[in-house]
């Protein structure tokens, strides 16, 4: 795992006394099907109060570990701790709330009826009427669920999530169903949600989603963690901006140890440097007399969240930043 | 757990299917089998009453068992999955569904009683209807357990067929839509071993104004137990994956 799954802040920097109050703790955790490992080795502290999101591309680990955050999968390595508890301890003592993925309406029952339900079985819910108000569900309260669009079965699911007030909040993909207005609606319900203090975690495969609504992003490849931090710490991590220019037969080898290189790729003859200070390395290939049809490109967040999660290896020879 | 019993209930209830099957079949066929070429006399009269409890009892044993139909559904929909990460704990959402089974089968039970005081004019002592509700109430559970066990053990697909077969293949069995009186002799002595024959016999007997025998307490109790052992085992099996 050289260099590619350093931290900005991990588990590992955190101090003691920290790691005993946090929300949630992933210590060594490991998940196989078989021989495929779905989560490798994971590290995680959050603490109480973070908005975090987790990021990846399908088949990242990210279902695997909120299953296993949620007491829904036991790890077959290492240990998850919420609260200080097992994960069932701390769902049992109401201390969670979540919306799953792969949720399908409940048939034959009205929204009001199943928010009041799930509410009820938690020690110190919100009020009903607030939680069907948060999840933009004030209007479709006497309705039955099996006959809510998509989007608003979505809303009901997020409502659920809600309604007993937990302090930890865990959200499968939350918007996946969800239009564009829609999708700014639940944001801001999710923020105002979490301004009370509360711990959020929410999985999706979007950087930008990520990066405006979470403070701290945990990136995950193939069930470890590639990159944590903010989402500006991310972004810089996978290079600002990308240099490409012709190699015109050059040897290639120096490229990564460039000032601000942080990923090289090779395509045919045109080399196409990801970087984080592109003065830097404009300046450096000027002095090797490399630029010969010289581009500068910002990156956009899509390119980091690729740099960051590209699945092949070899394919990756990123270097430590800053 | 009382919540979530009411949920359940209302959900079972609110099913137009579980209506139309669960409560209007057993009445129809009570009707149909009481009316079409049963003739007239003391034999035809014996006959009302039987096949009244014997149909109350194929209702009730439908509700039951579609109880764990529910189940299948829930788990293959999520809510299942949705239940255990709330503070409910899965002990007693597994009770809470026995009990919305044990609900659900008072409709059909007391339909047909209705029909059968009602339309055929059947006359027993007060003690002998209630006694006849709560014991074809009470005699439900072993089969509520093995609706259960195959909607935790099944796919939600092949659990309404299986449980379907069950009620066609124990009503039939069990002499709850004709006598086993008719019967070739062979039949007559399985039969007379099988859960439903024994269930719908605990009614039969109050009708006759007697008491249900020890034989038929202690085979229904067998069953009992050897549904609820499969009903715990299936629910252990698929709590690992729900």
């Amino acid at each position: 795992m050289t260099g590619t799954t350093s931290r900005v802040r991990g588990p590992g920097a955190a101090p003691a006394a920290g790691r005993a109050g946090a929300a949630v703790t992933f210590t060594g955790v490991t998940r196989s099907y078989g021989a495929v490992r779905a989560v490798d080795g994971l590290e995680l502290t959050i603490a109480p109060g973070e908005t975090v999101a987790l990021l990846g591309r399908n088949g990242a680990g990210k279902s695997t570990t909120v299953n296993m955050l949620l007491g829904l999968l036991p790890p077959t390595e290492g240990e998850v701790r919420l609260f200080g508890d097992a994960p069932q301890a701390a769902v049992r003592a109401g201390r969670v709330g979540a919306m799953l993925q792969d949720g399908k309406p409940v048939p034959r029952v009205t929204v009001r009826e199943l928010v009041q339900f799930v509410a009820a079985t938690y020690p110190d819910p919100m009020d009903v009427g607030e939680a069907l108000r948060l999840a933009g569900l004030g209007e479709l309260a006497g309705r039955r669920i099996d006959r809510l669009s998509g989007g608003q079965a979505q809303r009901v699911r997020f409502a659920v999530a809600l309604a007993g007030n937990p302090e930890l909040l865990v959200l499968d993909e939350p918007t996946a169903a969800l239009d564009v207005e829609a999708r700014r609606d639940f944001w801001s319900s999710m923020r105002r949600y979490a301004r009370g203090g509360r711990t959020v975690l929410f999985s999706t495969h979007y950087l930008e989603e990520a990066d405006e609504h979470a403070d701290r992003i945990v990136v995950l490849d193939r069930g470890r963690v590639a990159a944590d931090g903010s989402g500006a710490e991310i972004k810089q991590r996978a290079g600002s901006a990308r240099v490409s220019f012709d190699l015109a037969g050059a040897q290639t080898g120096a490229l990564a140890g460039l000032p601000g290189v942080c990923a090289v790729e090779i395509r045919g003859d045109r080399a196409r440097l990801r970087t984080t200070d592109s003065d830097a390395t404009v300046r450096a290939l000027a002095g090797l007399d490399l630029i010969r049809g010289l581009q500068v490109a910002p990156a956009s967040l899509e390119d980091a969240f690729l740099a960051l999660t590209t699945a092949a290896p070899a394919a990756r020879p990123t270097k430590e930043t800053v | 757990m009382l919540d979530y019993v009411r949920l359940e209930v209302r959900r079972t209830l609110r099913d137009k299917t579980f209506a139309i099957f669960g409560i209007g079949m057993p009445v129809v066929m009570y009707l149909l089998f009481t009316h079409v070429g049963a003739g007239s006399g003391p034999a035809a009269g014996e006959w009302r009453v039987s096949s009244m409890v014997g149909l109350a009892a194929y209702g009730a044993l439908g509700a039951a068992l579609g109880c764990g139909t529910g189940v299948a559904e829930d788990k293959s929909l999520g809510w299942l999955r949705q239940l255990r990460i709330t503070p409910l704990p899965p002990a007693q959402v597994v009770a809470g569904r026995g009990l919305t089974g044990s609900v659900t089968v008072l409709p059909a039970i007391g339909a047909v009683l209705l029909v059968g005081a009602l339309v055929n004019g059947i006359r027993m002592a007060a003690w002998q209807w209630a006694a006849l509700v709560v014991l074809l109430w009470l005699g439900s559970v072993p089969f509520t357990l093995l609706g259960l066990g195959n909607g935790y053990r099944l796919s939600s697909q092949a659990t309404g067929l299986v449980n379907t077969g069950c009620l066609l293949l124990l009503s039939i069995v069990g002499g709850l839509w004709f006598p086993i009186e008719a019967f070739p002799g062979w039949l007559r002595t399985l039969a007379s071993w099988t859960p439903a024959n024994r269930f719908a016999d605990l009614g039969q007997s109050i009708a006759q104004g007697g008491a249900p025998g020890p034989t038929t307490v202690a085979i229904l109790a067998v069953w009992l137990a050897l549904f609820g052992g499969y009903a715990v085992y299936a629910y252990r099996r698929a709590a690992r994956t729900l």
